[in-house]
């Protein structure tokens, strides 16, 4: 008998991948839904014995979706597919009814173990149809980021104790005027503050950048266990660490999924000897159009925004995204 | 046999870099003990490898800021993330002396450190390798620059002949300061004055006797006002002083000591001994004012009813 299985994901990429990591000779009919509201709709049109899902989706994310799962009984057994690999994301989505919780990347041979596990994958049926998934550049990326994401999250969270709540990451083209009012913002404000570090390897570089608002810096004292008053140096001690960590995690998560190495710069504070005005006008022509990855970190009950963008360089697109098409065989 | 001695030869290579590199390196373990201590770390501590080499780190160099260190350290065990330093948040890890005589231009080598985990074969991260970069020249370059920058902001302040501060900026701290009282009502007055018969001055005894007499009268009210009043130039021979948290009558009574003082100056200039006055217009700042226009106006009228009244006299400003 054919099973109906669902993957639930906003990234068609993710999608892709987690079709192909099916066993090849499943019975299965697949559906496909970009977020949690339309993975309702077909979990209710019956489309979803099976829901693998993801959790930071746009419309509604993946513990909503739970949630409404539990309140309405819908029948269906949940496998969690997500890049959120801290502890606490894997052990709330058992509490809201998961069956179990794979990390991403996606990986076949953990799917066919856990398929066995719960006696999910019955007898073998005909091979599955060739999968056809537009999978659009961006895309690939955004995934990538996702993961990456994911992982300097996990990071944070053990360095803060505390729960680490992760948005969908933005991955877009920005113009060079975009960045200049990024920068202005950063320089009109005593409230925000900004690290900067350089990163190259295989053909890609770019630059990270953390920007931390002031009132942050109160609560990252506190989870950190700073002693002492939050003066000037204190608060540098505390953005140092912090986007050592984010920035290097998110790199590192970038660069293994990409299977490259990526030298860093030493990092620049902003603002601190470093004139912004000065770098607005001199990177005022230098690009026009490139791509940015951006990511909200929140740290939950607390009031911490930090906000990294990643900018890759004009010339390092091509390199880009010939290694990232490499990941969707 | 050919390529173990290739491999063997490489090694040496490798560490002769290692050793030669203008960059301080060093491994530590889990206890902190050094178990790499490279040649410019030898170099500029004064401490042998061998002297050094398998001892614990903040018992060899009790100066290191050992909690500071341990936390940056301890992430790097933990999280397996490389951390960064720079040399503003502490000026150095070691205090390397400088070493030039001739070129350098700091007391000590200013440093940006790098810590990298360091995996070893059984997958674990059981050692950090730590990266000490000399960025004397940057953090002394960057700091001359942030004198030059003072000194220029400083400059496009300042009026040359008296050294107060010129009309520019002073009439952006009356906007400040105008500012201020809308918010907080907190009262502030307001002096013009100027010299009285200044034209006669120059016309008999040159210009020169002019900016003498400009200079020395600066140089009384300097000597007269608190630290947290503002004073300046604001045309040829006009001058504003702005007296924060003060009302008409104190203001008066500074005028008025101010006054004095002038009319008894002697300003020797050649053969001649010159003697002027200056007459005074005070207002206290008001809600009925709707800019710092209107109040430099009120004291100008003020100062207009002193020279009417006969000059050498300061004039509080009734609306």
């Amino acid at each position: 008998m054919t099973t109906p299985v669902l993957i639930c994901d906003d990234s068609s990429f993710a999608q892709n991948q987690m079709a192909r990591a099916l066993p090849s000779n499943w019975d299965v009919t697949l559906s496909f839904a970009a977020n949690g509201a339309e993975g309702l709709d077909a979990l209710r049109a019956g489309k979803g014995d099976i829901l693998f899902l993801d959790l930071n989706m746009p419309v509604l994310d993946g513990y909503e979706v739970l949630e409404v799962i539990r309140r309405e009984v819908l029948n269906t057994m949940v496998i969690v597919v997500s890049g959120d690999i801290q502890p606490e994301a894997r052990t709330r989505v058992l509490a809201l009814g998961a069956l179990d919780f794979i990390k991403k990347p996606i990986d076949a041979v953990k799917i066919g173990e856990i398929l066995d596990k719960y006696g999910i994958r019955g007898a073998p049926g005909a091979a599955q149809p060739e999968i056809d998934i537009k999978v659009d550049a961006l895309d690939r990326v955004q995934e990538i980021a996702n993961v990456a994401m994911g992982r300097a999250a996990d990071l944070l969270a053990r360095l803060l104790g505390a729960f680490v709540k992760l948005p969908v990451p933005k991955v877009r083209m920005i113009e060079g005027s975009d960045l200049h009012m990024a920068l202005s913002a950063i320089e009109s404000s005593t409230a925000v503050s900004a690290v900067c570090q350089g990163f190259i390897g295989a053909g890609i570089a770019g630059e990270a950048m953390l920007t931390f608002t002031e009132s942050s810096f109160a609560d990252i004292a506190k989870l950190m266990r700073h002693e002492g008053e939050i003066d000037d140096n204190a608060e540098l001690e505390l953005l140092m660490d912090v986007s050592s960590i984010l920035i290097g995690a998110c790199l590192k998560g970038i660069a293994d999924q990409l299977d490259i190495n990526f030298s860093q710069g030493h990092p620049v504070v902003l603002g601190r000897h470093v004139n912004i005005s000065e770098l607005l006008d001199h990177n005022a022509s230098r690009w026009n159009r490139t791509l940015a990855i951006e990511i909200e970190y929140r740290i939950e009950n607390r009031n911490i925004n930090c906000d990294l963008m990643l900018l890759f360089s004009e010339d390092s697109l091509t390199t880009l995204h010939d290694r990232t098409s490499f990941l969707d065989f | 046999m050919s390529s173990s001695n290739s491999n063997i030869d490489g090694f040496h290579w490798l560490l002769d870099m290692v050793q030669t590199l203008d960059v301080g390196l060093m491994v530590l373990d889990r206890e902190y003990r050094v178990m790499l201590w490279n040649g410019f770390m030898e170099n500029h501590s004064g401490q042998p490898a061998a002297y050094v080499i398998g001892n614990n780190l903040f018992e060899q160099f009790p100066d290191i800021p050992k909690n500071w260190f341990q936390r940056k350290a301890e992430s790097v065990f933990l999280l397996e993330s490389r951390a960064f330093t720079t040399y503003e948040q502490r000026p150095y890890l070691l205090r390397f002396k400088n070493y030039r005589p001739i070129t350098g231009t700091a007391e000590f080598m200013y440093q940006n450190m790098t810590l990298i985990p360091l995996l070893s074969p059984d997958g674990k991260i059981n050692h950090i390798g730590v990266i000490l970069y000399d960025v004397t020249d940057i953090a002394v370059g960057k700091q001359a620059l942030e004198t030059a920058n003072s000194t220029l902001a400083k400059l496009s302040r300042t009026d040359r002949l008296t050294g107060l501060n010129n009309r520019g900026y002073w009439e952006e701290c009356l906007q400040v300061e105008f500012a201020r009282f809308q918010r907080t009502k907190q009262l502030s007055t307001l002096i013009m004055f100027d010299i009285d018969h200044f034209k006669k001055v120059n016309d008999t005894y040159g210009h020169q006797a002019g900016d003498e007499v400009i200079r020395l009268t600066s140089k009384t009210l300097q000597s007269s006002i608190r630290t947290t009043d503002i004073a300046g130039r604001y045309g040829g021979e006009e001058f504003g002083v702005i007296l924060i948290d003060t009302n008409a009558e104190q203001c008066q009574y500074l005028a008025e000591r101010l006054r004095k003082k002038i009319a008894a100056l002697n300003v020797g200039f050649e053969q001649h001994e010159i003697k002027f006055t200056i007459s005074l217009g005070i207002a206290e700042v008001s809600t009925a004012m709707g800019d710092h226009a209107a109040w430099i106006n009120a004291s100008d009228q003020a100062l207009y009813q002193a020279k009417h009244g006969g000059r050498n006299q300061s004039v509080v400003f009734t609306g």
